[in-house]
């Protein structure tokens, strides 16, 4: 017999996020007590559907699909504790579209099988997509911390009203959001991209797989992100120009994930 | 209800009377003790910069306290050692509805010398918990004043009419706190020693900043300005150094013309530092060149961007007010329904229980003459009638009753059917 968990689908969790940023997005115009309950509930109610989802269908990370609905998961729960953290911001206004737009790519994404990894090398692959994942999260939070704090340079730059529209985090709070993140993210990416590299050597087509467009991405992230903390703490660079960094390397990063990789099977990856 | 506000007020009085009438602490409770004793009512009294009013309550219900715009004239110029005909004019008085209006208009803000302000609603609760204190509340004030607290929290929280700051010094802290999360680590650097620099160095010292730096033409006055706030002087030739340091500028001089050019800020202080800055610039002629501004690296607010957040503010206040209104006026109605019922279901409840009564004795000498001609169809028609006839014939006096319990005048007619109906 088939469990009702089986039919949770992209649907389920994509319409309760959608219901919970319009309520985000409402109270910014109304602002109530049952309206923030209310997106609350819903975006609770989209996390659940997606949880049940991970665990039943168990997308593999080495898959797009699976990795952008992981990352967006990441980020549903960041997105859900900020919201309650702070309850005054304008917190699930930023964070939703972005998760909304991973699962939206990943419904386009065709499923594909976990690689059949060779003996010995499970734990080395679990590893490697851990890191990763870990990295990807890292990235998507200096990305949102990113266009926060563009936003709020921009209303101070215009001398906006302190109290007018949305209720954000100080400058430099954002700021030190995204040198973490970034921080955090760069030994994750380096590791797992290592880890990986070693894994491609026991790959048969070695040139074949290092020339994707996954792994050539990855290299580009690695890349932009070792330049954004040289910018960060050996040039002095202004936050905006570091906030705009951070967007184009998230820019990359949704490349890679939407990528396949060359360990999957089927659709693009290896042949079944 | 029984119920009197006489008092004056900044619209009223102006603020030299204001002074000679308002209470200190021992003199309030003073005069609250002797007003509660001589005109044997419940007491509140509030005093602020802004009024000085009485808020009496009497036990006799629909009746007015005897303590009226005179009497409060004449015990005015008693405690405060005043003519009484000088504080005559300055005084108004509210009874019954009206007074409760005026109250929830007073305690919501409404009626303040700037809509909105949050201080009234403290003030008004700190002089309840003083009369309460003294034993001068009884069930009157005991069920109007937390009605009107609540009331003043519903307007507060509906309306957002107490949002933001109004005074240009808080509006300059709202932006730094857009800005800057902590302060524990950042330098304040205080340039000039003017007097809307000191109220906004008073207002960022409440955020704990690591130093204040204070630097001015005079050293003298610098010196003296940062013994005053416990920071350091600086020279006056060392500006850009103490620039290049701070993190929070405030500055108020009194030069002529620009201290710090856009040219001279982008030479001396932008490439030796790191992080944003915020300048604020209170000074008029300007100190700082107002192209240093980028919103990124520095934000610079001079006193022209915090007057028009503070006009924008009390712009949104003012929008407010009539959302507010409505609210005040829904719960006026609200108490004085409620008291009314509070006050008029025993003797309502007695009118009703006694005519009921009457009703069943006729009922009960009817009914045995007509036996054996009457079904039971008949007798049920028969009370029916009867009950149907009871109940048009009270309707006039309870409705009566109630309309003049919503104006708050309803103690005559509730003394005229206690008598009519002999319900004592």
């Amino acid at each position: 017999m088939s469990s009702p968990l089986e039919n949770v689908s992209h649907a389920c969790f994509g319409l309760s996020y959608l219901v919970a940023f319009a309520c985000e997005v409402a109270r910014l115009r109304w602002p109530s007590r049952p309206l923030r309950l209310t997106g609350l509930g819903w975006g609770a109610a989209g996390l659940l559907a997606h949880s049940a989802f991970l665990i039943v269908r168990h997308p593999t990370p080495a898959s797009p699909e699976g990795s952008l609905l992981g990352v967006a998961w990441v980020l549903a729960v960041f997105s859900l504790y900020g919201s309650v953290h702070h309850a005054k911001q304008a917190w699930a206004v930023f964070v939703l579209p972005v998760v909304l737009g991973l699962v939206g790519l990943s419904f386009a994404e065709t499923p594909v099988a976990a690689p059949p990894w060779l003996p010995g090398e499970r734990g080395w692959g679990s590893l490697h997509g851990l890191l990763l994942l870990l990295a990807a999260v890292g990235v998507s939070v200096g990305f949102l911390a990113s266009v926060m704090y563009l936003v709020q340079a921009g209303r101070l730059k215009a001398k906006r009203s302190p109290l007018g529209g949305l209720a954000m985090l100080s400058l430099e709070r954002l700021e030190a959001m995204n040198r973490r993140a970034v921080n955090v993210a760069f030994p994750l990416l380096s590791g797992g991209l290592l880890l990986g590299v070693v894994l491609l050597r026991h790959g048969e087509d070695l040139a074949g797989n290092l020339f994707t467009v996954k792994v050539l991405g990855t290299l580009g992230l690695w890349a932009v992100f070792g330049v954004l903390l040289y910018l960060r703490y050996a040039a002095n660079v202004s936050g905006r120009r570091l906030a705009l960094g951070t967007i184009v390397a998230f820019a990359l990063f949704l490349l890679v994930l939407a990528s396949t990789h060359p360990f999957a099977v089927g659709a693009g990856g290896r042949p079944l | 209800m029984n119920l009197r506000m006489v008092g004056c007020n900044y619209r009223t009085a102006p603020v030299e009377w204001r002074e000679k009438l308002a209470f200190d602490a021992a003199g309030h409770a003073k005069a609250v003790t002797e007003v509660a004793a001589r005109f044997g009512c419940e007491v509140l009294l509030l005093s602020t910069c802004n009024r000085v009013e009485f808020l009496v309550a009497g036990s006799v219900p629909g009746g007015t306290p005897p303590f009226d715009a005179g009497l409060a004239a004449e015990f005015l110029a008693e405690v405060r050692g005043v003519p009484a005909a000088s504080v005559a004019p300055l005084l108004y008085e509210h009874t019954q509805a009206a007074a409760v209006r005026h109250l929830f208009r007073v305690v919501a803000s409404l009626d303040s010398l700037i809509v909105g302000e949050g201080q009234i609603a403290g003030q008004v609760k700190h002089a309840f918990e003083a009369s309460q204190g003294l034993g001068v509340t009884g069930p009157l004030l005991n069920a109007l004043l937390p009605f009107a607290l609540r009331t003043a929290k519903r307007v507060r929280t509906e309306t957002g009419i107490t949002r933001g700051h109004v005074s240009v010094s808080s509006v300059a802290v709202d932006y730094v706190r857009q800005v800057f999360d902590t302060f524990a680590d950042k330098t304040v650097l205080i340039v000039g020693a003017g007097k809307m620099g000191r109220l906004t160095l008073k207002h960022l010292q409440e955020l704990k900043p690591r130093r204040i730096l204070v630097t001015n033409r005079s050293p003298a006055r610098a010196v003296e300005v940062a013994a005053l706030c416990g920071g350091v002087a600086v020279p006056w030739d060392e500006l850009d150094d103490a620039l290049v340091k701070a993190d929070i500028v405030v500055s108020t001089t009194g030069a002529g013309e620009p201290i710090v050019t856009a040219r001279r800020y982008a030479a001396k202080v932008a490439p030796r530092r790191t992080g944003t800055q915020v300048i604020l610039d209170i000074a008029v002629p300007r100190d700082f060149d107002p192209a240093i501004h980028d919103g990124d690296r520095v934000c610079l607010f001079n006193i022209d961007d915090l007057t028009r957040v503070r006009e924008q503010t009390l712009a949104g206040r003012r929008k407010q007010v009539a959302p507010a209104e409505a609210i005040v006026e829904h719960e006026v109605k609200k108490f004085t329904e409620d008291w009314t019922r509070r006050r008029h279901g025993p003797v309502i409840g007695k009118l009703t229980a006694e005519v009921d009564k009457l009703r069943a004795e006729v009922t009960a000498q009817l009914l045995p003459r007509l036996n054996g001609k009457l079904t039971d169809e008949d007798r049920k028609t028969i009370e029916g009638a009867f009950r149907l006839f009871q109940n048009k014939l009270l309707h006039g006096p309870i409705a009566a009753l109630h309309e003049a319990g919503r104006e708050g005048q309803s103690g005559t007619l509730l003394e005229s059917l206690k008598k009519l109906f002999r319900l004592e």
